[in-house]
């Protein structure tokens, strides 16, 4: 069976408005994510990770190379890509059932086939009695359950997350981190997760990308095999398998940073 | 919405014996009830007028010939009372809201279209931008001596001055609320399926809301000022005509009345109407942490 998505050969250069020079972002990407996985992407700042997700959602052109998912060409945005974003994209005037069903309200999906569907979702982040309030009555953390479930349940074949909990504070994220593996455990989603944080990309991957500085390459893909079930921060502390692997993305990526540093 | 007092929403539930209301615990409940109750409200609000109409009373009785310059609110109270028995009083209302009324749902009607319409794309909104600002802030008034050029002294004019006072800015926050909605929010849409009319419907309208509550409602205030002055100068039967032409008979409470007539009329508007529909939206938004 082939992967759920393929990129083969993606590049993109951004062209600057100012000085009419471009920004060379990706470099002949390839990378394949087969269908269940969870795959991290982690890479130093500005390396292209938000463009290449940007890509995949359909938000941004690209210049050259192939990206499919389910053997389908890539052409615009579709809810076969659900998108969790980094902060704030909840919409501020809908409540939380609101925002939730509204990938399905889109689909026409008549009320009373939706609303069993979307108290679903909201049990399944923990929003239960929230359900009509509005973003702004909401906590950092809750607020971006609340944009996972959204995504979940306009049901996408694969999941796109944007460093989601990046604007939360440690404890909450930890508390999501494991919400998220479960969510994974029960949805069997394909998601790619960018993140900047080491601990979230070796806890959550089953694979990790690590890419090199600016223009963004795939430099190393680190496996981390262990079950999901397994997956909790009591005992990964004290897990060989993933100590090894944190410590290997972390060395990875701290020598890209450092070259940037040096240029 | 949660801290907003409800009337009688605190009644249903059970309660340990109220206490005194002559002791100190049972006065202090009571203050705090009564600052929250709507009667409180309404007294502050009766408290203002009856102080004013003693000021004015007391002018009144100080001036010579109160009946020429300043006649005092029981003299201007029993003129209403006239106008109203030969019936024109609420002709003449009727004439000016039914003006107003039609001139602000069609500069709704054609302003918030046009505005969002113009705010999707960025190029043709930065094009329009200033034009709709120079035209926003170019007032009624402005415009009446040009339109009566072209449409003379016709009811036709005053409409039309009422529509360009309320669609200009009502279409221009229109243009900056959708200009100022986060392309998350448009790009989070496109993610879930969304159509470009769907993006409109459910991210870009709902977005610009405040914007538009208050384009409405500045809209709506400037075309209550631009309906009394073009009744006046283009001599239109209304409220602004009925103060005009009281001037050359000396009518000085009928001239009053209508002052206050207009002025309560617009407070009644907004405090009921425009100020909810905004106050709605940017709380609802999230706009304002209450
Ligand atoms: N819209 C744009 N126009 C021009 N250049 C851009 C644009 N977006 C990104 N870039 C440039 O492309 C490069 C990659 O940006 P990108 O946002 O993909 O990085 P990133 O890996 O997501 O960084 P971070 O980890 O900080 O989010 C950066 O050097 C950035 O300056
Ligand atoms: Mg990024």
């Amino acid at each position: 069976m082939s992967a759920k998505l393929i990129v083969q050969g993606l590049t993109h250069h951004y062209p600057d408005e100012y000085t009419g020079e471009t920004v060379h972002a990706l470099d002949a990407i390839d990378l394949k994510v087969e269908e269940g996985e969870l795959v991290t992407v982690v890479g130093p700042s500005g390396c292209g990770k938000s463009t290449l997700l940007n890509i995949l959602a359909g938000l941004l052109p690209y210049e050259a190379g192939a990206v499919s998912v389910d053997g389908v060409p890539i052409r615009g945005p579709g809810s076969d890509r659900g998108v969790v974003f980094q902060e704030h994209a909840i919409l501020p005037w809908r409540t939380v059932t609101r925002n939730i069903g509204h990938g399905l309200e889109i689909k026409n999906v008549p009320k009373h086939v939706r609303e069993p569907k979307v108290q679903a979702f909201v049990d399944l982040v923990g929003l239960t009695g929230f359900e009509g309030k509005y973003p702004h009555e909401l906590s950092g953390g809750m607020k971006q359950r609340c944009a996972v479930a959204r995504t979940l349940c306009a049901d996408p074949a694969i999941m796109l997350m944007d460093e989601p909990f990046a604007a939360v504070d440690a404890q909450t994220r930890i508390t999501l981190q494991e919400e998220l593996n479960r969510i994974a455990i029960a949805t069997k989603k394909t998601i790619m997760f960018i993140t900047h944080s080491v601990d979230e990309a070796a806890f959550l991957g089953d694979r990790c990308f690590v890419f090199s500085a600016r223009p963004g390459k795939i430099k190393t893909i680190v496996d981390i095999d262990i079950p999901r079930e397994r997956r909790n921060w009591n005992d990964m502390n004290a897990d060989s398998v993933f100590l090894a692997a944190r410590a290997r993305i972390l060395k990875l990526v701290r020598e890209e940073v450092a070259d940037v540093v040096e240029e | 919405m949660s801290y907003v007092a409800k009337p009688g929403g605190a009644s249903s539930t059970k309660r340990a014996p109220k206490p005194s209301l002559l002791s100190r615990e049972g006065l202090h409940i009571f203050l705090a009830r009564w600052r929250h109750s709507g009667f409180a409200y309404v007294f502050n609000i009766l408290l203002t007028v009856v102080i004013a109409l003693t000021i004015w009373s007391l002018i009144s009785s100080l001036i010579t010939n109160p009946g020429r310059y300043l006649p005092s609110p029981f003299v201007v109270a029993l003129s209403s009372v006239d106008v109203f028995y030969k019936g024109l009083l609420p002709a003449y209302y009727g004439n000016t809201l039914t003006r107003l009324v039609l001139g602000s749902i069609l500069g709704l009607s054609l302003g918030v279209p046009f505005g969002l319409l113009l705010g999707l794309n960025r190029t043709v909104s930065d094009m329009f931008y200033p034009i709709m600002n120079f035209f926003q802030s170019v007032s009624g008034i402005a415009i009446f001596p040009i339109i009566m050029i072209w449409w003379g002294n016709s009811e036709k004019t005053v409409f039309i001055v009422i529509l360009y006072t309320c669609f200009f800015p009502i279409a221009f926050n229109a243009l900056s609320g959708v200009r100022g909605v986060p392309l998350t929010y448009v790009n989070a849409a496109l993610t879930l399926g969304a159509s470009p009319f769907q993006v409109v419907k459910d991210v870009l309208l709902p977005g610009a809301m405040p914007n538009i509550a208050t384009g409405t409602r500045l809209g709506i205030g400037f075309a209550w000022r631009a309906v009394i002055a073009g009744e006046m100068l283009v001599g239109r039967e209304g409220l602004g005509w009925m103060i005009f032409t009281a001037r050359s008979a000396d009518l000085t409470a009928q001239i009053i009345l209508g002052m206050v007539t207009i002025g309560v009329t617009w407070i009644i508007l907004d405090h009921y109407l425009l100020r909810p529909f905004e106050r709605s939206t940017i709380e609802k938004w999230g706009l304002v942490l209450r």
